[in-house]
């Protein structure tokens, strides 16, 4: 069925979480749309409270009051999550779809033994035997990159480093052999030379078991190192997407221009860094019009008026903009 | 920078250990002959030596751990040193007690890394900023200190209804430029920043990034910068010190040490950092393992366990820093031993 190989892994179609809090709703999430495909690797990009991780979350049903889907798809494999029941979650949730938290202090039972906290995963998806299951445990561990892999499964979460936990922690995302993996600021809590050595480890191991996964991540330079695609995000909503060199290389929208050069670069020699103005408006308050006209450089009264619909530019970018730019402009 | 300018800051073999306390028995140990304490110390500066000129900004870089943050608070004398001097304008303040340090404060304001929790939340942005200020000038004329409080806000880019706010109605920026106007206030020569920009998003930490540059050309203020940030580092810094497990490893002016890093640990922070712009041919040295605990030092060289170089020599004695010309230092012993350096 030629169809069907066509479809994304996961198709995420306007996808809108809300929190309802005392001082009013807050829409962290309000519209977004994506696609994913088997094998590929997509960055979500954004500033705090972009919704980035609400989207994570969202995908993996793991949204709680005072927060909540408020409408839009969540199609995995064909399969429409967002109305899924719990137990179909459960099921789904470490066996087909995995994910890696920030944190790696925190993402583990302190209480429970590395093994034992591996074995569950193997227990809760998989038929095998307990010799089978402490088989594949060593097997991953091993993979990536624990040495005395036997041995280390009897340790507990605080006799590990904060880079060896990260492992333990994709170790046990991977061990069920997920199809997408939600990985949320993985590297974020590391020092940069065992962010590399990690980056590197989740690169070859995606490319071997031949799953997708969703990288959330501020940082541009991460995501630029390991995306097939990036999203960009600001205030809850797409604001350009596109493939990973058309977007670095020339993005059209100003917001993503500014994050770019935001980050000092080396290689050019002046002396201030180009800012974006202002901060995030209040999300619970957003202006009329565009969420970003009031630090943006190209703004006219027509971004006050009205909100900008996601359109094609060039080469592979879609933005939010009405007054995108083009290759070679400079903002 | 010439020679005879007189540092405004200048460290000369900076050490600090802490020592591991906990109760007598865990630090009891049953070995031959029978029961012995053992005082477990942590080696966090291993004497460290640098100086600051005035108006320069020197970054110290290194991953957690390293010792940079410890040698800002024993700076700061938020820590007293174990040992080494701290020479701040010329006068050793390392083991000076409190009443002594208050003077010294005026000349030395530390920004802090979290701007949520470096900042008192029941204290009205105003009394925030003046409170060094009056600590300083005791019985200051009101009036004055509020028109002073205003123009130092202004400067830092917030405004004069900003003044009679608390901290939980600004945002992390907005804090920090909050923190940066309370150093400010005493008008210091030297500011100690503890990763500064670190907590903040990318857009906000270049607008901080571009403030902290203009202050120190308008003020001629001197930066002591942490920071694990490489490019954040290129872009603020005149020089870089790199520290690992307390140690110096490597010191030059900016655009030396970018340009032709020498320590294999240097070259391994800067192939690891990753970057927007595709790989030009950097040097690829990738690192295996881990920090070692600063509790047991390795014997010889600090960073030969993880060194792709390292031989007998590493282990038997530990390199020190020697100049190379144009500001560089390095301690390593492939300086001496070239033909070793093989990746």
């Amino acid at each position: 069925m030629a169809q069907e190989s066509e479809t994304p892994l996961l198709a995420v179609r306007d996808l809108r979480t809300w929190f309802h809090t005392f001082s009013g709703v807050v829409k962290a999430v309000n519209g977004v749309s994506f696609e994913i495909g088997e094998g590929e690797v997509m960055g979500l990009v954004g500033e705090s409270g972009g919704g980035k991780s609400v989207i994570g979350f969202s995908v993996l049903g793991l949204i709680d009051s005072p927060g909540r889907i408020e409408g839009g798809e969540i199609l995995f494999d064909g399969e429409d999550l967002a109305q899924a029941g719990e137990e179909r979650l459960r099921h789904i949730r470490g066996r087909h779809i995995s994910m890696v938290f920030q944190d790696p202090m925190t993402s583990l039972n302190p209480l429970h033994t590395v093994g034992r906290q591996m074995d569950e995963v193997l227990r809760l998806h998989t038929d095998l035997g307990a010799a089978e299951r402490r088989k594949a445990c060593i097997d991953m561990l091993e993979s990536v990159g624990i040495s005395r892999a036997a041995e280390r499964l009897k340790a507990y979460p605080h006799q590990f480093s904060g880079g060896m936990r990260q492992r333990v922690v994709i170790a046990i995302a991977l061990l069920a052999g997920p199809r997408l993996i939600i990985a949320d600021e993985p590297t974020t809590a590391l020092d940069v030379t065992i962010q590399s050595q990690i980056l590197k480890l989740m690169r070859r191991q995606i490319a071997e078991k031949g799953a997708s996964m969703i990288l959330i991540t501020h940082d541009l330079a991460v995501v630029s190192e390991m995306a097939d695609h990036i999203t960009v995000l600001y205030c809850g909503k797409v604001v350009e997407r596109g493939r990973t060199r058309d977007l670095i290389e020339s993005p059209a929208h100003p917001y993503t221009r500014g994050l770019i050069d935001s980050i000092p670069d080396p290689a050019a020699r002046h002396d201030r860094l180009r800012q974006i103005p202002g901060s995030v408006p209040d999300i619970r308050a957003l202006p009329k019009g565009c969420n970003f006209r009031e630090r943006c450089p190209r703004a006219q009264a027509l971004c006050a008026e009205t909100e900008p619909d996601l359109t094609k530019q060039h080469r592979s970018l879609w933005a939010a903009c009405h007054f995108p730019l083009v290759p070679g402009d400079v903002q | 920078m010439t020679a005879a300018e007189t540092p405004v800051l200048e460290v000369r073999d900076l050490q600090m250990h802490f020592p591991v306390g906990g109760g007598i028995l865990d630090r009891l140990r049953l070995g031959r002959g029978g029961v012995r304490f053992e005082n477990p110390v942590v080696h966090a500066v291993n004497g460290v030596s640098f100086r600051i000129a005035p108006g320069e900004i020197m970054a110290l870089v290194g991953e957690s751990g390293c010792g940079k943050s410890t040698v800002a608070k024993s700076i700061a004398r938020i820590y007293r040193p174990t040992g080494g001097q701290v020479l701040l304008e010329g006068e050793d303040i390392a083991q000076h007690g409190f009443a002594r340090m208050l003077p010294v404060r005026a000349k030395m304001q530390m920004i802090f890394q979290d701007p949520y929790a470096s900042l008192n939340p029941r204290q009205r942005v105003r009394d925030i900023v003046a409170e060094p200020l009056l600590e300083q000038r005791k019985g200051a004329d009101r009036a004055t200190v509020r028109d002073e409080i205003a123009a130092l806000l202004a400067r830092v880019g917030l405004n004069a209804e900003h003044a009679g706010r608390y901290p939980h109605q600004f945002s992390g920026g907005q804090r920090q430029r909050i923190g940066i106007a309370r150093a400010l206030s005493v008008r210091p020569n030297l500011i100690v920043a503890d990763e500064p920009v670190s907590a903040l998003d990318v857009s906000i930490q270049a607008q901080i990034l571009n403030l902290m540059k203009d202050l120190r050309d308008e003020f001629g203020l001197a930066y002591l910068f942490i920071s694990h940030d490489l490019s954040v580092v290129h872009h603020i810094a005149d020089s870089v010190g790199v520290m690992y497990l307390g140690f110096m490893v490597e010191k030059a002016p900016r655009d030396v040490l970018f340009a032709r890093p020498r320590h294999p640990y240097t070259r391994a922070l800067l192939s690891a950092a990753p970057s927007i712009k595709p790989r030009r041919d950097v040097e690829e040295i990738a690192l295996s393992g881990e920090v070692p605990s600063a509790l047991a030092l390795p014997s010889g060289c600090c960073f030969r366990t993880r060194c792709p170089f390292a031989w007998e020599r590493c282990a038997a004695e530990r390199p020190k820093l020697q100049a190379l010309g144009d500001g560089q230092q390095v301690a390593c012993h492939l300086i001496d031993e070239p033909e070793r350096d093989k990746a």
